[in-house]
């Protein structure tokens, strides 16, 4: 008799257990507000040119340089829908003696200028010539960024006499990018 | 994306232990305790498990943080608790699930009821495994970026993890060799039914500032490579059948194969004093049907778009050498993984012999009613291995009914306390065991629990001539 007591208490004891057990107050729908809100930072362009790359060629002066560069993260359908906002930072700085315009050209597939950046850059004089800009990209401009594919490089020449392969200094660009995702 | 961030990190919260289960181990009253020592002092004439019922086990666990930390209706934000949970993790806190439900399971006693020639047993279960560790690296990463851990290496070798799911038929035997000594072994043919290994990974990502050209030097090293058996056609795009039914008919219908064994002993170096251990799931699968890895290979430095005013055009683009540079590829390579081995040992002391009142007077020695003793296990994982202590003791409270009380000391929790009782109604045996009791007073914030069940039927051994 005395050991199906016992089996009665320990029965009685477990199923107390289980009933007084308990868990706090769940949400498991909570995942569905997941949101990843990296921020991603990256190179975008650098570029460090010799005052000859613009010296006189067979004479004639040369007024501008241009490079084009393909530009095709944005191929990634992706990456298009997570983007919320990019930043471009640029700094620019300049040891040559003659003053610049820099055009940066956002290009589509079909090589159509979709904004452009300028940048007016002052000749060098012994001082520190270094110019700053951050260029923010939301709403309307951010949906012509996703369409790009092509960034054009345009430098002209400001007013002055000709560079030749002896004259001195340097045009550096260093850019990054601060790219905000939701995924 | 987003849903498979989302299913990895639930996949790591459901995610459990580590298969301890202290509370069955050299509770040799229960059948099943022979499956975690082939040498348990296990005597019988023959039993059999309930089909389906004989053997039930389910264990959760996780370390660092708890189903509470995650989804708590607090009003909180999900994405700031999954923020807190991420950052006070560190990569070897872990989570784990395992499963096992015996299918069917029996013994019988070799020889006449003079001569002992030893025990078989038999029997057949399925068990699904999910093991994981917190990509800690790689979750930052998703959730906050790169942008304030400029000089930081971001690990990829943070990223491990293993599924699968066996059916194991299995062939047992064990003898007294001594008086004092009880030995056995447990052949195994394991039976896959999927597997899922990506634990070979290493590489880097990193973002450092670079003071002279380029803003930052950015470099991404990926070792990283995911090995998978019998799951292709449920990534399938077309796929619309019944997954748990398919995966049921592969076991059968021949996946991969691999055999292994388990070893035990008890012995008894005074009449109340017994040592035991074992050694389980030595051995192996070979994944060779419907196999297919995925690596992610290379090395990218990413410098930006750097125009060089030559006239020479260079066809640079970022999106193709990218993927020329860490193509993603899927191979069609055989592999093979082991299974994750299990070390138990105890020790013993038992003390009050039963009283006359309680003596049935067979002619087996009488039993001892108390036992009090500690218990060692170790797993081996993807890194260090898991380890564990209990101290237990065990009451027969009569020839009938057996409990067993646990406190277990392991990297989820210091607090664990497992009760279990075996009972006999006649023949018909049935056990329930529990661990972690103090965290059913809020099982949300529980770090493991585990619970095992079962029913067999039980013809005991005697030392009397059959009639």
């Amino acid at each position: 008799m005395r050991k199906y007591h016992f089996i009665k208490v320990l029965s009685l004891a477990l199923l107390l257990m289980c009933s007084l057990s308990c868990s706090s107050d769940l949400d498991f729908n909570q995942a569905n507000d997941l949101k990843l809100t990296p921020v991603i930072e990256g190179n975008l362009s650098y570029f460090d040119v010799p005052a000859e790359v613009f010296a006189a060629n067979g004479g004639l002066p040369v007024q501008w340089a241009y490079d084009e560069q393909e530009f095709d993260i944005f191929r990634d359908k992706y990456f298009n829908s997570y983007l919320q906002r990019a930043d471009f930072h640029f700094e620019i700085s300049n040891t040559i003696n003659r003053s610049f315009s820099l055009s940066i050209v956002l290009l589509d597939a079909n090589d159509n200028a979709l904004t452009t950046m300028n940048f007016n850059i002052p000749a060098y004089s012994g001082n520190t010539n270094t110019i700053t800009r951050t260029e923010v990209f939301e709403n309307a401009r951010l949906e012509l960024l996703k369409r790009t594919r092509k960034m054009r490089f345009l430098v002209m020449i400001g007013q002055g006499s000709a560079l030749n392969t002896s004259s001195a200094g340097n045009l550096v660009l260093r850019s990054s990018a601060t790219v905000y995702l939701e995924i | 994306m987003r849903k498979s961030f989302l299913l990895l990190m639930l996949l790591i919260v459901t995610t459990c232990f580590s298969q301890n289960k202290q509370i069955l181990y050299n509770l040799t009253s229960v059948p099943q305790s022979m499956m975690l020592n082939p040498g348990a002092d296990f005597k019988y004439k023959y039993y059999f498990g309930v089909p389906l019922l004989s053997g039930m086990s389910f264990k959760v666990g996780s370390t660092g943080f708890s189903v509470y930390d995650l989804f708590a209706n607090d009003g909180v934000d999900f994405n700031q608790k999954l923020r807190n949970v991420v950052y006070s993790t560190n990569r070897n806190d872990h989570g784990a699930i395992n499963e096992q439900i015996e299918i069917f399971n029996g013994g019988i006693k070799l020889g006449d009821w003079l001569e002992d020639k030893g025990y078989l047993s038999f029997g057949m279960y399925q068990e699904f495994d999910l093991f994981a560790y917190v990509p800690k690296d790689l979750a930052i990463l998703a959730l906050d970026g790169n942008q304030n851990y400029i000089g930081k290496s971001f690990n990829l070798g943070d990223l491990s993890m293993k599924s699968e799911m066996v059916s194991v038929l299995h062939l047992g035997y064990h003898k007294n060799i001594s008086e004092k000594l009880i030995v056995g072994a447990r052949g195994k043919i394991y039976f896959s039914g999927f597997n899922a290994t990506t634990t070979q990974n290493s590489g880097s990502i990193t973002t450092t500032v670079n003071p002279t050209t380029t803003v930052y030097n950015q470099e991404i090293n990926s070792n990283l490579s995911l090995n998978t058996s019998g799951i292709s056609k449920y990534l399938d795009d077309n796929y619309d059948g019944d997954v748990a039914a398919d995966v049921q008919k592969q076991f059968l219908l021949g996946g991969d194969m691999g055999l292994g064994f388990d070893l035990g002993f008890t012995y008894y170096p005074k009449k109340n004093i017994q040592i035991t251990g074992s050694i389980l799931d030595v051995g192996f699968i070979n994944h060779s049907k419907d196999v297919q890895n995925y690596t992610f290979k290379g090395y990218y430095k990413y410098e930006g778009n750097n125009p060089n005013f030559s006239d020479t055009d260079d066809p640079d683009s970022v999106y193709d050498d990218f993927n020329e540079a860490i193509p993603l590829d899927t191979l069609y390579n055989k592999y093979t993984t082991w299974r994750p081995v299990k070390l138990n040992a105890s020790y013993q002391y038992s003390f009050g012999t039963a009283t006359d009142e309680d003596c049935v007077c067979t002619a087996t020695e009488k039993r001892y009613k108390n036992a009090v003793g500690a218990q060692f296990f170790m797993m081996s994982t993807p890194r260090l291995p898991i380890t564990a202590l209990t101290g237990f003791y065990q009451r027969n409270v009569s020839d009938k009914l057996q409990i067993k009380a646990t406190y277990t000391l392991d990297s989820y929790s210091y607090t664990n306390i497992g009760l279990g009782l075996s009972a006999n109604l006649g023949k018909f045996n049935m056990y329930f065991m529990a661990d972690n009791l103090l965290e059913y007073r809020d099982v949300s914030k529980a770090n493991s629990l585990s619970f095992q069940f079962g029913f067999n039927f039980i013809f005991a051994d005697s030392n009397e001539p059959p009639y």
